[in-house]
């Protein structure tokens, strides 16, 4: 209702004073809490930027809920673009969502940051001839094909773990996680024993796991996301399964023990970038956020979802033309420089050095090992 | 492996059969498909949530207070399922045969709502009554979760026969089934009967939920769906309206998963296509089902 409020304005001639950030994320159903923490350290940043006074006028962050669902998410993104005072979009979460709306983004002209997709896909798509609008497709993590190959080389090198039996989803992140591990992990000399998909809702996979045991792999590599990453676990256990587990940044969050249970103890995730809890650059973050969120667990993609509202807002700061031009009187054009300048970023903030490469991935490229805790539901990294 | 893939598909099965059992009963005596029954297994699962929840007692209390747990779930979902009927069927029951079906499939969306609404949308952390041990077979490994969960299964297959079978209200149950207005002018209180079977379809979903749940370690709002489907494919496969069809059904239904997911390349990607495949085979040589018996013209 506000959302069609702010366009009857708007349609009299009157414009809202305002520029709009949209966060879209999953906010309930089972990835939820994670979207509900990017939400949360959007509002951070807006608010800290508010505060600054640095802009003639207010930016507010709105959120709309994606479901983690590639359908919604479109949905969702038409919603957006139909908001005259949008300036960019920090989302979505999972690479299944943001890959249809990046399209719908992309065709109104509208820059996008994901602080969480992960496949490959996302930024590759816009070289294709069949892309009409601008590149407007930006993110701050590092590709699966970055983390995928730095498990197979971990795993090989490093644990020298050699037989191994692979997962996945069938989600555009699952699947391409688990296809990036096993092509590096082949390379190398790993051998991959089994590569088998699995349905997001399912919840008996004992079947697929007595198979997987009787080829008595060294480790299973999971592709997808912690609800399945769980009941694997779990089962994995229950079954006598002795293999390692290992899986990606979708599985890294405290609810993956609220499903395994103990059983998650001594799982080894890589996640992207270096956990912010062991960012010396994060530290102002994490006070600023527990100060306004108090009570707060702090989500994986939180700083992510931070830094890419900074981002967007240094950027934004740097374009608008000088006082006594209204700034919102013509907000394509400005959408059009964001994302022109977008291009450019040199960004140092809490993820250290930001810039993207010509299709929008960030160049700043660590993966960090960390290893399931059960006893303090914690991820401690790995040297 | 063998032995571990049939003990992983009688676990499945069994949960299917109970599920199945609710489908059928309702079936039988109504003709309708009730698709709020996976609704109902679900609350089943929250309830027995709840009961551990607030009664951690039933933790020290051993197989009594597994017992108290499945009592209280199973009474819970069938007094919900009775509501269900009074509330959104019975009053459509003289109309076209379509407007129950839809005022399910609401009942259905409703209550899933509700759940993700007013109680949560994350998995919860099904706490463990029964602590996991493995005991070996062979090669194989049997848990006691599995052991309990076919002990449960077995023991409400075989009450809900004696109750059909040997009790006057099971006559009643089945003279409904045969023909539900010559049984109500031989007095028998069809309304009253119809709630029964509702009460008992319930609870036997109410169990399976908390099986559900007590398998694999966390429930969520939206557990019942997938096995819900599965079941009534098993209760139509077995012959729906049929009793025994049903629990056969969940069984073959079972079996045939895990076999697929088992034994074929790439299987977990095709188990259902597998499973559906077969199913449509066995319904083009019996349409009828397995069990099913010719279905007597009703207008």
């Amino acid at each position: 209702m506000a959302l069609a409020m702010g366009l009857g304005l708007s349609g009299c001639g009157q414009k809202a004073q305002v520029l709009r950030i949209a966060v879209a994320m999953p906010l309930t159903g089972d990835m939820g809490t994670e979207g509900q923490g990017v939400r949360r350290a959007v509002e951070l940043a807006v608010a800290e930027i508010n505060e600054s006074k640095k802009f003639p006028f207010p930016v507010e962050a709105r959120a709309f809920d994606d479901r983690a669902d590639p359908k919604e998410a479109v949905n969702v993104a038409n919603l957006i673009i139909s908001d005259p005072q949008m300036i960019a979009v920090v989302g979505h979460y999972n690479s299944g969502c943001s890959i249809p709306a990046s399209q719908v983004y992309s065709r109104a002209g509208l820059a996008m940051v994901s602080p969480a997709s992960t496949n490959p896909k996302l930024t590759q798509q816009q070289l294709e001839s069949s892309w009409n609008g601008p590149k407007s497709v930006f993110r701050v993590v590092p590709t699966d094909d970055v983390q995928g190959s730095y498990a197979a080389e971990f795993i090989y090198r490093k644990l020298k773990f050699k037989r191994f039996a692979v997962v996945h989803d069938k989600t555009p992140y699952g699947q391409g996680l688990a296809e990036q591990f096993q092509k590096r992990f082949v390379e190398i000399g790993g051998q991959v024993l089994s590569f088998d998909g699995i349905s997001v809702g399912e919840r008996d996979f004992k079947a697929l796991l007595t198979r997987i045991k009787s080829l008595s792999p060294e480790g299973l590599y999971f592709g997808g996301l912690y609800t399945e990453a769980g009941l694997l676990i779990k089962q994995a256990k229950e079954l006598g399964l002795k293999a390692r587990f290992f899986s990606g940044d979708g599985t890294k969050t405290p609810t993956l023990f609220d499903v395994a249970g103990e059983a998650a103890d001594g799982a080894y995730l890589t996640i992207t970038g270096i956990p912010v809890e062991y960012l010396p650059t994060a530290k102002g973050f994490i006070q600023k956020y527990q100060k306004k969120f108090p009570g707060m667990e702090l989500k994986p993609f939180d700083h992510f979802g931070y830094e890419a509202t900074n981002i967007i807002l240094e950027t934004l700061a740097k374009i608008l033309p000088p006082p006594p031009q209204n700034p919102l009187t013509s907000v394509p054009t400005l959408r059009a420089a964001l994302i022109e300048k977008l291009r450019k970023t040199k960004y140092s903030g809490l993820l250290g050095l930001t810039t993207f490469d010509e299709k929008g991935d960030t160049l700043n490229k660590i993966i960090t090992m960390t290893q399931a805790r059960f006893k303090d539901r914690s991820f401690p990294p790995l040297q | 492996m063998f032995i571990q893939q049939l003990i992983n598909g009688l676990t499945l099965g069994a949960i299917y059969s109970l599920i199945a059992l609710g489908y059928t009963l309702v079936y039988g005596i109504l003709r309708l498909i009730n698709f709020a029954h996976s609704e109902v297994l679900m609350l089943g699962a929250f309830i027995g949530l709840g009961v551990l929840t607030f009664f951690p007692a039933a933790f020290q209390a051993g197989p009594l207070g597994l017992t108290t747990v499945f009592v209280l779930s199973m009474l819970g979902s069938g007094v919900l399922n009775m509501f269900i009927e009074k509330c959104a069927y019975r009053p459509l029951r003289h109309t076209l045969s379509l407007a129950p079906l839809i005022s399910a499939i609401g009942i259905s969306i409703i209550l899933q709502n509700a759940v993700f609404l007013w109680i949560t949308n994350q998995s919860q952390t099904f706490p463990e009554i029964v602590v996991p041990t493995n005991f070996s077979i062979g090669p194989a490994t049997l848990n006691s979760l599995q052991l309990v969960i076919l002990f449960t299964s077995l023991v409400l297959m075989v009450l809900l026969h004696l109750f059909i079978q040997k009790t006057k209200t099971g006559k009643a149950m089945r003279a409904c089934a045969d023909d539900l207005e010559a049984a109500a002018l031989m007095g028998i209180d069809s309304n009253q009967i119809i709630g029964i079977t509702f009460l008992v379809g319930g609870a036997l979903g109410g169990a399976a939920g908390v099986l559900n749940g007590m398998y694999y370690g966390s429930i969520k709002y939206n557990l019942g769906f997938l096995p819900g489907v599965k079941a009534f494919t098993a209760a139509v496969l077995g012959g729906i309206g049929n009793i025994q069809g049903a629990v056969l059904g969940g069984f073959i239904l079972g079996i045939l998963e895990v076999a697929a997911a088992g034994y074929l390349p790439n299987g977990s990607e095709w188990k259902d296509v597998v499973a559906f495949v077969i199913l449509i085979f066995v319904l083009l040589i019996r349409p009828t089902g397995i069990l099913g018996e010719k279905i007597a013209e009703k207008v």
